[in-house]
């Protein structure tokens, strides 16, 4: 069954069209990769899932049902979790504080605590308990009490998915997360996006320039070139369809030459 | 386990008091005011800390909603007090009926200035930056103004607690034990509120609204919410400061107070409740010690200002606290 199902998407900004008819099924449990040139829309894509735009036509389906300009805490609670091309960290708050804002149960305390000490107690010490769970789990457990901002780059974007994970989500976006990383970084991150998967069984949509990243990693490719689907299918194949590699290196005439 | 907090309480309770009975024995009625204006002063501070400190909202209008709060409650002591006290007195001795008076007072106060907070952030939250403060500034000129021109308040005269059919019957509050005990209830109450989970959803909204949304933090409520609690505390430190000085006037209401209120949580640093109490008391206090100077301490209180913005432009604690609270939620195991 599709967990995910998007079906003649198109999103404008005025007069520009980013995103232009696009279908395309996520599955449960599998990982998926979008992948595309600069500008191709892939973002956008993603911004239209988590509720950040609205469709301008078209529908954004999840576990049944309809999302497409639903507010994007809404659609946190349904259980679509992501992360952020340009890292978009709580930067003055500590790592640990960043996970434990995203745990959804920790977050119901209000101004009468005060008169209720111990239970309040109770439950934030069971909240920093999942946190640190999660930190360590993303090898983070050393950084608890930095500021977010004052991580190294990579550790900053493991922060980022721990924070997505604290949400519980079934599906999560990664936008971009190898962005940056040498190829020994990428090769840790394709590990930790493995583990991830199987430990929280997991749906993951992830988001890169390159289909060389996603090759072993994934167990389908969409491919988007301004705006438009122009290849969907196994890595391996979609790595050698001609419209692909046109659209990454330009057409046969011009490399031929 | 459960038995030491309930003793501290009663140790706490004890001292407030004895506090209460004692201030105005030992202390001239001078320093009473100052010290039981410093607690209102600060429990201003502290509710506006949650919204422009830790919500990350500039709200300066801060104190029409103390204006709301010290007329509600005064139109309440002088139109039904009377008769409220009578109706308890059948049923307890009158003096432990006044002290009842007193949280029920306070509590309306804040409960009418609650909603006019919301009346207020539901249409200017949808605002952002300097749009929202000079929104919520000439909100607090429009409530000034309104109470102004409402005759049965007073209006341009003032209004007056003593109640002009019971004149025997005062509901003023002297002493400072009632002003330190919703002090203390006030900054414990917010010092739970932001440092706890749900506290992490107001600095989310300030540290960045996209990525807050994105873990289901509803933005939009949780401003509101910042604000309704902001303003109730707001309006029970005009209750408290209507109710000690028993004749109040919308000049005490005006944006001069709301500034002066704003340099409390800015000066203390945004996002610490200890900064904006230290602040609030520093700066209330300051005034009078420089009083000596003449007309010239106004000049040396904004000068005093103005060389704390340079030296620390992060406020006097940035957004640290001088309790360990923040440290064992901020990751410390």
């Amino acid at each position: 069954m599709s967990l995910l199902e998007i079906r003649g998407l198109s999103v404008r900004f005025g007069g520009l069209t980013a995103v232009s008819r696009v279908d395309f099924d996520v599955e449960e449990g599998s990982l998926v990769a979008l992948i595309g040139p600069n500008g191709a829309g892939k973002t956008t894509a993603f911004n239209v899932i988590t509720g950040v735009y609205a469709p301008s036509e078209g529908s954004v389906r999840f576990a049944d049902r309809e999302i497409g300009g639903a507010a994007p805490h809404r659609i946190s609670a349904l259980g679509i979790a992501r992360t952020f091309q340009n890292i978009r960290l709580f930067r003055s708050l500590t790592a640990l504080e960043n996970v434990r804002a995203a745990l959804q149960g920790a977050r119901r305390s209000g101004v009468l605590d005060v008169l209720r000490p111990a239970r309040w107690r109770a439950r934030e010490l069971d909240a920093a308990r999942q946190a640190h769970d999660l930190l360590d789990a993303l090898a983070l457990g050393a950084f608890a009490a930095a500021r977010a901002d004052s991580l190294p780059y990579g550790e900053q974007r493991r922060l980022e998915i721990a924070r997505a994970l604290a949400t519980h989500p079934k599906l999560l976006l990664l936008d971009e997360p190898a962005a940056g990383m040498n190829p020994a970084e990428k090769q840790a991150l394709r590990e930790l996006i493995r583990r991830l998967r199987s430990e929280h069984r997991l749906t993951i949509v992830l988001i890169d320039h390159d289909v060389s990243f996603v090759m072993n990693l994934s167990d389908r490719v969409v491919v988007l070139d301004h705006g438009e689907k122009i290849a969907d299918g196994p890595p391996e194949r979609v790595r050698r369809d001609p419209q692909v590699i046109e659209a990454y290196l330009g057409s046969d005439a011009e490399g031929a030459a | 386990m459960r038995a030491r907090p309930l003793l501290g309480l009663a140790a706490l309770l004890a001292f407030l008091a004895l506090l209460d009975a004692a201030a105005p024995r030992l202390l001239n009625p001078y320093y009473v005011t100052i010290l039981s204006r410093i607690g209102i002063a600060v429990i201003a501070a502290v509710s506006l800390q949650l919204v422009n400190g830790f919500t990350g909202q500039f709200s300066i209008g801060h104190a029409g909603f103390m204006a709301i709060g010290a007329y509600a409650s005064a139109a309440l002591s002088v139109f039904a007090g009377a008769a409220l006290l009578e109706a308890a007195a059948q049923l307890v001795p009158l003096p432990l009926a006044r002290f009842l008076y007193f949280p029920v007072a306070l509590i309306f106060g804040g409960l009418v200035a609650a909603v006019a907070g919301i009346v207020v952030a539901v249409p200017a939250l949808r605002l952002r930056g300097d749009y929202l403060a000079i929104a919520t500034l000439g909100a607090g000129e429009i409530i000034r103004i309104a109470i102004l021109n409402i005759d049965a308040v007073g209006g341009a005269r003032g209004f007056s607690l003593a109640s002009p059919a019971h004149p025997a019957i005062d509901l003023r509050f002297e002493g400072l034990g009632g002003v330190l005990a919703v002090a203390l209830l006030t900054i414990g109450a917010i010092a739970r509120l932001v440092y706890s989970g749900g506290g992490l959803a107001f600095r989310a909204v300030r540290e960045d609204e996209t990525a807050a949304e994105s873990i289901g933090v509803a933005t939009t409520r949780v401003k509101v919410e910042a604000f309704l609690v902001a303003s109730f505390f707001a309006g029970v430190a005009g209750a408290l400061f209507a109710h000690s000085e028993g004749y109040i006037h919308t000049n005490s209401f005006g944006f001069v107070r709301s500034f002066e209120l704003v340099a409390f949580v800015v000066l203390g640093g945004l996002g610490s409740l200890s900064g904006a109490i230290l602040a609030a008391a520093t700066l209330t206090a300051l005034p009078e010690l420089l009083r000596g100077l003449g007309e010239w301490r106004m000049i040396l209180y904004s000068l005093l200002l103005i060389a704390t913005m340079l030296l620390r432009p992060q406020g006097l604690l940035g957004q640290r606290e001088l309790w360990p609270i923040s440290r064992l939620a901020r990751g410390a195991k």
